[in-house]
């Protein structure tokens, strides 16, 4: 092994420039950069349509499918929202909806957007398309494998979609698809609806499997030279890092797919307690439900920080981009998302505070949650210390960060009150959780998502996309969002409980009627406003204003392409080599207020850049 | 591994070692080829897989208020009369390991080029694979004759069933898909596909006995699964 | 340990003197482990030998057969430090299983008095 590895490099360091500096003055060279380790990556060029857009070996077209069949699935979640919203705000108004609609309604919206929507635009999305670009390198390690997971997520989207057309229509279960009621008579779609969210789920895993070990491997096997972990931008560390729990956590939701998936077809009862229906025992028995809901959440809580740790990533280089300063504490960045990475397994059951669990895991566990809230807070600092005396410009991927940055705040104080058992126990199921977890993981990472679509947007389209029209888009999004999310507290305080079909004639409705019928129009406003967007898209991909060469004069390596947008094998003859991190903007004594990544030590001599 | 050279990089030994690793450019697994990488992460998520249904397994068993069989007797062969515990198993697990064995000297000798002796072993780790399958697949139909099922079984607590079918049945899931791999890859070597660097079939890349130790990397693991099952499900 | 780490550095890949050896230790511990079901040890004694085999077993083949005993500390380290999220998982299920079984057997048997 040793032999062959010794041979390659060999070669390596005799080819290209590598072996001048080798050997030049390496002493007195203060732009010297390691030698290559590992051959040129030898890329599978695609000829016919087929193989250049539909099965691709790109991760830049595999990230762009990845994310417009999110954003498929998102739209539907979005419409499901307005037919819930429709429900609560105007009951009876529409006249098909049913208690068992609403109740499939809900469990959908809710598994599409954490798991279809969020996850797979996050890490599928923006995790394809950037970290070859940014770590600087030519494309996933394993690219055929990259492929076969983008078809496995279409083939488990495609199974999900399916179940609103069997007979018994999806699973009614909510989407934490707790049995024993998920697979019982009942519930609706307890029969194929069920069992297809469990295929499609299982799909999603072991498609994503596939491309979390290429974007793990990428990052950290094939960087380009000088690029450093250190030197990484915050957006490849907030997505690895998610990409980390996502493999550690997703084998959790495997194994409680597989085990439902045998309850309901084999009758076996891993979940299943003895049960008494109109009378009859089951055949169910000995099973322990509490078990599947401490399987689900060893995965679930980490997937709000696989949602979490890619936005948080991500509005760091936007927020330092556009404040045309560097991210205050980068490293203290790094460890904190890697802390809350490692963290966030050791949280889990304060999901479950009234669960009937054993009650001594509450201390625990309450601890735990508390601990993980001291690094998201020094972020949330970070954040605001960058924007500090930074020539901040106010355009709207700014706009979109600063919206962040509030309804993250907002849903992170929330979480301190719910973290909390003897606070969570009175709160447990009621609006105050849903407006919880809305603004912390619905609306903050959203808004991150809009935000990196207008600034990355140029880069792979070559246009602009409209101000005036991703203004608008902004602030109708930011004060409806606020508008439904912000009540929802107080419904949550007065009591009124949380997947309720209806509240009929109960002493909540005096006071929470008009709050619910202001809620649902917000809701239909901000739902509508998300296709200006889609609207914007479309003008600026036929009139939009050419963007040119690094539009945002931006520093990492993804925006100094040879060509933009970039093609396959994304930096044309010769990798660049990296000297410094992406975060050299307002340097005293530099020409311009940006540094890019590329630019070596001796060119900007003078200045007072940063040592990384 | 320890010999390796990289240029212009001091490869130091230790935590010291891992410091510098880590905070170096381009690869943090030092000499590591990524397919290598890449193999142990998936093991690596892998083991949560089995760790959860082995965790699952032990919640079960442990709040079950009905007597769980007792597994040495549940497992036991009649041998000329003569019921003698686990012997089956036993016989499995000297397969199994016997299969690792020449799987990590079918690396050895990959490593050395040597392509007879590779392709040999290769060969000869499948047919232990087909053999252990086998034997479970006899396992199984013994233990279904006997009436135990997934749902129910005459000797106790029904999870007993339960859980012994799925989680020997994810294992040797893992078995049969490391079984057709290793006959592919004996196929490859005898070809000397890996001597040549000729293109895979699906992917395109160029082949190169290092697919021999991440294959090999996944059959011990299959083996390591197995040490874990056997002392948790037959011997506990 | 040394002195065969030291011997390995001369050649280029291992000996095969090494595996064969680890291939016989295999042999001999899962004799053992199945010796504890032979001999019938029952209670504590019987956990712990069967966990001690284990590990050992375990050990071996990932240190040797998976070479892990040569890879650099990063890729150990990164391998090892994950197992303690599974580690809290396998503690907390103990107390949870306990605690399930204390609840059945008190609501369903004593009649939740």
């Amino acid at each position: 092994m040793s032999d062959e590895i010794d041979n390659k490099q060999s070669i390596l360091a005799q080819s290209s420039e590598t072996m001048n500096e080798y050997s030049g003055s390496k002493a007195a060279d203060v732009d010297y950069v390691r030698p290559a380790e590992v051959p040129d990556q030898d890329l599978y060029h695609g000829h016919s349509f087929i193989t250049k857009w539909v099965f691709c070996q790109d991760a830049k077209v595999i990230g762009v499918q990845y994310f417009l069949t999110a954003v498929f699935t998102g739209i539907v979640g979005l419409i499901l929202s307005w037919l819930m919203r429709l429900q609560l705000g105007f009951p009876g108004l529409a006249g098909f909806m049913t208690a068992e609609h609403y109740y499939q309604f809900v469990t959908m919206h809710g598994m599409i957007m954490v798991v279809y929507f969020l996850t797979a635009l996050f890490l599928g999305g923006f995790g394809n398309y950037l970290i070859p670009l940014m770590v600087g390198a030519r494309d996933m390690v394993f690219p055929y494998v990259n492929m076969i997971s983008y078809w496995m997520f279409f083939v488990a989207v495609a199974v999900l979609m399916a179940s609103f057309f069997v007979p018994g229509g999806p699973t009614g279960s909510g989407w934490t698809l707790y049995p024993p009621q998920a697979i019982l008579e009942g519930t609706p779609g307890s029969g194929m609806g069920i069992l297809l969210m469990l295929i499609s789920l299982s799909l999603f895993v072991i498609g994503f499997t596939m491309g979390g070990l290429n974007y793990l491997i990428t990052v950290l096997q094939a960087r380009t030279r000088g690029m450093t972990l250190m030197r990484l931008p915050l957006t490849v560390w907030g997505i690895f890092t998610a990409t980390v729990l996502a493999m550690l956590a997703f084998p959790a939701l495997l194994v409680s797919s597989i085990m439902m998936t045998l309850d309901k077809v084999l009758g076996t009862s891993f979940f299943m307690p003895t049960i008494l229906k109109a009378g009859e025992v089951l055949e169910y028995g000995g099973g322990s439900p509490i078990l599947f809901q401490h399987l689900f959440w060893f995965f679930g809580h980490p997937e709000v920080y696989i949602v979490a740790l890619p936005a948080f990533g991500i509005v760091s280089d936007l927020i330092s981009v556009h404040a045309r300063k560097n991210i205050f504490g980068y490293r203290m960045m790094v460890w904190a998302i890697v802390g809350i990475g490692a963290l966030s397994f050791f949280v889990w059951a304060h999901h479950m505070y009234v669960s009937g669990m054993n009650p001594w895991f509450g201390f625990f566990f309450a601890t735990t949650t508390l601990i993980i809230a001291v690094p998201t807070a020094m972020k949330v600092y970070n954040w605001i210390i960058t924007l500090w005396r930074g020539n901040i410009r106010i355009n709207t991927v700014m706009l979109w960060c600063l919206g962040f940055i509030v309804t993250f705040v907002n849903g992170g104080i929330t979480g301190i009150f719910l973290g909390n058992v003897s606070v969570d126990v009175p709160l447990s199921d009621t609006y105050f959780v849903v407006a919880h977890f809305h603004m912390v993981m619905g609306i903050a990472p959203l808004m991150v998502i809009m935000g990196a679509v207008y600034h990355w947007f140029p880069l792979v389209a070559g246009r602009i996309l409209d101000e005036g029209l991703g203004k608008w888009h902004f602030w109708i999004t930011f004060l409806g969002a606020y508008s439904i999310y912000f009540p929802m507290h107080y419904l949550g305080f007065i009591g009124v409980p949380r997947r309720y079909f209806e509240m009929y004639d109960s002493p909540y409705m005096t006071s929470a009627i008009g709050m619910n019928e202001f809620i649902s129009l917000a809701a239909f406003i901000v739902g509508a406003a998300q296709f200006i967007l889609i609207y914007n898209i479309i003008k600026t991909l036929k009139t939009g204003k050419p963007a040119g060469k690094n539009p945002w004069k931006a520093n990492s390596l993804e925006w100094h392409t040879s060509t933009v947008p970039p093609e396959h094998g994304n930096f044309g003859d010769r990798l660049p080599v990296v000297h410094r991190w992406p975060y050299d903007f307002s340097v005293p004594g530099a020409k311009e207020d940006f540094i890019p990544q590329t630019t070596p030590p001796s060119e900007v001599a003078h200045t007072e850049v940063e040592k990384t | 591994m320890s010999e390796q050279k990289i240029a212009d990089y001091d490869l130091k030994p230790g935590f010291k070692g891992m410091a510098t690793d880590t905070g170096s450019d381009q690869t943090m697994f030092k000499g590591v080829h990524w397919g290598k990488a890449m193999m142990w992460i998936f093991l690596l998520s892998d083991t949560f897989v089995f760790s959860c249904f082995l965790i699952s397994y032990m919640k079960g068993r442990a709040s079950t208020p009905i007597e769980w069989p007792y597994p040495s007797e549940v497992f036991a062969l009649e041998v000329f009369g003569v019921s003698v515990p686990l012997l089956l198993i036993a016989i499995m697990t000297f397969v199994l390991i016997t299969s690792s064995g020449t799987m990590a000297l079918a690396v050895k000798y990959g490593y050395e080029k040597n392509r007879k002796m590779c392709g040999w072993l290769v060969l000869a780790t499948a047919i232990g694979g087909l053999t252990f399958v086998g034997m479970q697949a006899f396992e199984w139909s013994k233990l279904i004759h006997e009436g135990v099922r997934p749902w129910e079984n005459p000797f106790g607590a029904a999870q007993f069933g339960s859980f012994f079918f799925m989680i020997t049945g994810f294992h040797g899931t893992h078995v049969s898909i490391g079984v057709i791999f290793l006959f592919i890859y004996a196929y490859k070597v005898f070809a000397g596909h890996y001597d040549t660097g000729k293109r895979g079939w699906f992917t395109s890349m160029k082949g190169d006995y290092v697919e021999i130790e991440i294959l090999g990397l996944y059959w011990h693991f299959v083996d390591l699964v197995w040490v874990f099952i056997f002392a948790f499900f037959y011997l506990w | 340990m040394e002195e065969i780490k030291k011997k390995e550095e001369q050649t280029s890949t291992h000996k095969i003197g090494i595996y064969l050896w680890i291939w016989g230790l295999l042999f001999v511990l899962s004799f053992f482990s199945y010796m504890v079901d032979w001999y019938n040890f029952q209670g504590l004694l019987r956990w712990s030998l069967i966990l001690f085999f284990m590990f050992l077993k375990a050990g071996l083949i990932m240190a040797f057969f998976m070479h892990l005993f040569w890879e650099r500390y990063a890729l150990v380290n990164v391998l090892l430090w994950p197992m303690t999220a599974i580690a809290c998982f396998v503690a907390l299920m103990v107390a949870e299983g306990k605690y399930t079984l204390f609840t059945r057997l008190f609501y369903f048997f004593v009649g939740g008095q």
